[in-house]
């Protein structure tokens, strides 16, 4: 099981701690270096956890906790209209990245009022290639607990995020409905603490879910895979996005087949994934479980 | 500027008063407004809203907004450079010329010049109820597109719903509209 942490600070040796994430099994998921500053997003077996945190000391800087790195999550407002952004929309994003998860952001063609907001089964399709999903809905009681039905059939964990403090309708978190300021008093961001709380408590059930049925391969080991046989395109940004179960890979045309015979041990690509083209970017691959496809390694 | 909402649960009254607040700040019309009072009847997804106009500024002349120096101007108040600079290339052509971003010379005798000063640039009545109507919008929910508007002088009042609007709403708000002229809101 692989832990997903963020080093943020100076430059001061830094390549000495990339060589022992890599050393010891894990990989370096993102790179920023701005001049004296550095962000890394490490991934490494969490077993080797006080390795990582020793060096960090000795070089000085900080680990941070990130409990939804590895995801991809959909924030879905009822609409793109100024209503829903850039606040609360944006605040919610904002605050997802900084726990490390990759958002997408959505409004709806038709999710707007009461009665006549609806959700359309492609939207329905794209909301689901993510790992999970926030609605934001807004803030009257009614409008929430009717709306509320949207979600029912969704195959993801999902929250359902509003402006009443409490209400009785299932993964509901309050106290983040609409809104035309910035989220940034110390209430505010603890309802937003809140929130990525109840989506990390989700998403921990679908973790637990895939360790019971472990994948055929790790998908941050796929991802170096990827980035090798495909290395990122100058100045491009999350070229491959890590999922819980899978990837979504941002691919030129013709490259797909590439991607399919990539080997891994004497197997192919495509005999351990299903791979699908996206909705909405790029290509979708889904590792299928040991179970089915017999040890890979 | 003073809000009033009712209707909905204790939450979305005080959401909603604070979102009539800064609505009407950030389209500058904070302080031409009197009074906001706002209904909201979620469970059957009615919302009435009705905006008292107040006092409405005087219109913008070239002498609240330039420094004059005999046949040259400079321009104070930026804001308004690009309807000053339409008005003048459309009433003297090319004797108007640009200088700099804020400086401007007319070819023009000094009786005229005294005529140009009295100019009007802006007339902020003129779009008022546009700009009242915008506030309004960002204020109602978005699934309330069905709108009907009730005159009355001084006073922009809205029903909006997703639904049609029924003759029943249509005389609770006059009502509504009555008692709030009476309370002098």
């Amino acid at each position: 099981m692989y832990k997903i942490m963020m080093f943020s600070g100076g430059v001061y040796k830094f390549n000495e701690l990339k060589e022992l994430t890599q050393d010891i099994g894990g990989f370096i998921l993102q790179e920023m270096v701005m001049q004296m500053e550095t962000m890394l997003h490490l991934a490494f077996p969490a077993e080797e956890e006080k390795v990582i945190r020793n060096k960090v000391k000795e070089i000085g800087g900080k680990l941070i906790e990130l409990p939804l790195a590895g995801a991809e999550i959909m924030i879905v407002v009822p609409s793109l209209g100024r209503h829903h952004a850039v606040n609360p929309m944006c605040d919610v994003a904002e605050f997802l990245r900084r726990k490390g998860a990759i958002t997408n952001m959505m409004g709806l063609s038709r999710g707007v009022g009461k009665r006549i907001a609806q959700m359309t089964v492609e939207e329905k399709r794209i909301i689901e290639e993510c790992d999970a999903a926030v609605f934001i809905f807004g803030n009257f009681r009614e409008c929430i607990e009717d709306k509320a039905r949207l979600c029912e059939g969704l195959e993801i964990p999902y929250i359902i995020a509003g402006g009443p403090p409490e209400l009785d309708i299932p993964h509901y978190v309050g106290n983040i409905g609409r809104r035309t300021e910035r989220m940034k008093r110390k209430h505010e961001i603890e309802s937003l603490e809140k929130m990525a709380e109840a989506l990390r408590t989700e998403l921990d059930v679908r973790r637990r879910e895939i360790e019971e049925d472990p994948l055929a391969t790790s998908p941050l080991f796929l991802k170096e895979l990827i980035d090798m046989t495909i290395p990122p395109k100058p100045g491009e940004e999350f070229s491959t996005i890590i999922h819980l179960d899978g990837l979504r890979v941002k691919l030129e045309p013709g490259e797909e087949k590439i991607i399919r015979d990539i080997e891994i041990q004497n197997r192919k690509l495509s005999e351990i994934c299903e791979i699908r083209k996206s909705l909405y970017e790029g290509y979708l691959l889904k590792i299928l479980p040991e179970a089915e496809t017999g040890s890979v390694f | 500027m003073e809000v009033k909402v009712e209707g909905g649960d204790e939450f979305a009254n005080a959401s909603y008063s604070r979102i009539c607040q800064n609505v009407f700040r950030e389209v500058g019309l904070h302080s031409n407004v009197d009074n906001v009072y706002l209904y909201c009847d979620p469970s059957e997804h009615v919302f009435v809203i009705s905006v008292k106009i107040g006092r409405v500024p005087r219109p913008i002349t070239v002498n609240d907004m330039t420094l004059r120096g005999d046949n040259r101007l400079k321009i104070t108040d930026e804001k308004y450079a690009p309807k000053l600079l339409a008005l003048l290339w459309d009433r003297f052509d090319d004797r108007v010329k640009q200088l700099s971003r804020l400086e401007i010379t007319v070819d023009v005798e000094a009786k005229e010049m005294e005529e140009l000063m009295k100019m009007v640039v802006y007339e902020p009545l003129a779009d008022l109820n546009i700009r009242i109507l915008d506030a309004v919008d960002r204020i109602l929910p978005e699934g309330a597109r069905v709108r009907y508007p009730l005159p009355s002088p001084g006073r922009v009042t809205i029903i909006a719903s997703e639904n049609p609007v029924s003759e029943e709403w249509k005389e609770k708000v006059e009502e509504m509209v009555t008692e709030l002229e009476k309370g002098g809101q």
